[in-house]
């Protein structure tokens, strides 16, 4: 581990909350909240706290930040399946 | 093409036996496959001795696996987003998961797991520390191997080592050690706060770990 991967992992300890939502939680809000994101919308609590978990969790931010991408690319594509 | 629908057209035509969910069927398939197929373009790393056929093989694996699981869970579709968002994600966690396998699948987790046991083994791992460097930034690595050896559970050590210090993806992990996502995550968290007590009993908050790490890491 390099400094700054240290660094980054001792602000993630620092930034732990007593109560964080599952990845099963987080699976279930995450669609809901790249499209609030999306729109620059307010995010509830639920979603304040998806945000907080893929901080904390590298695999649901990885598949957050493929979905994100993915509904960027399809909408610029115009493969657009719901009106 | 697909044909454009509302969400509401998504579930009522998914749920309709007859050609209204055949064609349904085959357009969120075909959606699936190109989600799969952009998870694994993401990440071709983790397949790198594929064939772009076995690739494209694969994807039409996980689309199936995915609608599977979107069939089977519909009625938790509660339309807060677009229909179409919510099955993507399934492609991408099953593709994804089967990525990360694919990528470790010669890695031996026993012999990663044998390590946890050696005196010392963390100090292999951490940076090393600067002669010239700030006494804090001394101090929480000493903060760190104490708390990591002394107080944390097997398990939770274990996980910590896997996922942190080996960057084991958590799918691996999971498998490894026959269990969820949850329960791996509810390791990881409780060792996060035992880890984050400990820095703070010695006084060391975001601010100044920030502060001192930030600025010269």
């Amino acid at each position: 581990m390099d400094e700054t991967k240290f660094t980054q992992w001792i602000n993630k300890i620092l930034t732990t909350e007593e109560d964080e939502i599952s990845c099963s939680d987080c699976f279930d809000r995450v669609s809901e909240y790249v499209e609030t994101e999306a729109a620059g919308a307010e995010m509830d609590d639920a979603l304040q706290q998806v945000k907080q978990h893929i901080h904390q969790c590298q695999v649901c931010f990885d598949e957050y930040e493929l979905l994100r991408d993915l509904i960027q690319v399809e909408d610029g594509h115009d493969l657009l399946f719901d009106k | 093409m697909s044909k454009p629908r509302t969400n509401e057209a998504w579930i009522e035509e998914l749920k309709s036996p007859g050609d209204l969910q055949d064609a349904a069927i085959e357009d969120l398939r075909a959606i699936l496959v190109r989600a799969a197929a952009y998870t694994f373009g993401r990440n071709l790393g983790d397949l790198e001795t594929f064939s772009p056929e076995h690739v494209q093989q694969l994807a039409e694996d996980c689309a199936q696996e995915a609608l599977l699981a979107i069939l089977n869970n519909l009625a938790k579709f509660r339309g807060e987003s677009k229909f179409t968002t919510w099955a993507y994600k399934f492609a991408i966690n099953i593709s994804l998961t089967t990525a990360r396998r694919e990528r470790w699948k010669g890695v031996s987790l026993d012999l990663l797991e044998e390590q946890s046991t050696q005196d010392g083994w963390l100090s292999e791992y951490l940076p090393m520390a600067d002669p010239e460097g700030a006494a804090i930034r001394k101090e929480v690595r000493q903060i760190i191997t104490e708390t990591i050896q002394n107080e944390l559970t097997d398990k939770q050590r274990l996980v910590l080592k896997l996922m942190v210090f080996d960057e084991t993806p958590m799918d691996v992990v999971v498998e490894y050690l026959n269990t969820n996502r949850n329960a791996v995550y509810k390791l990881l968290h409780d060792a996060r706060t035992k880890l984050k007590l400990s820095l703070q009993s010695h006084g060391i908050g975001a601010a100044e770990t920030i502060d001192l790490f930030g600025a010269q890491g």
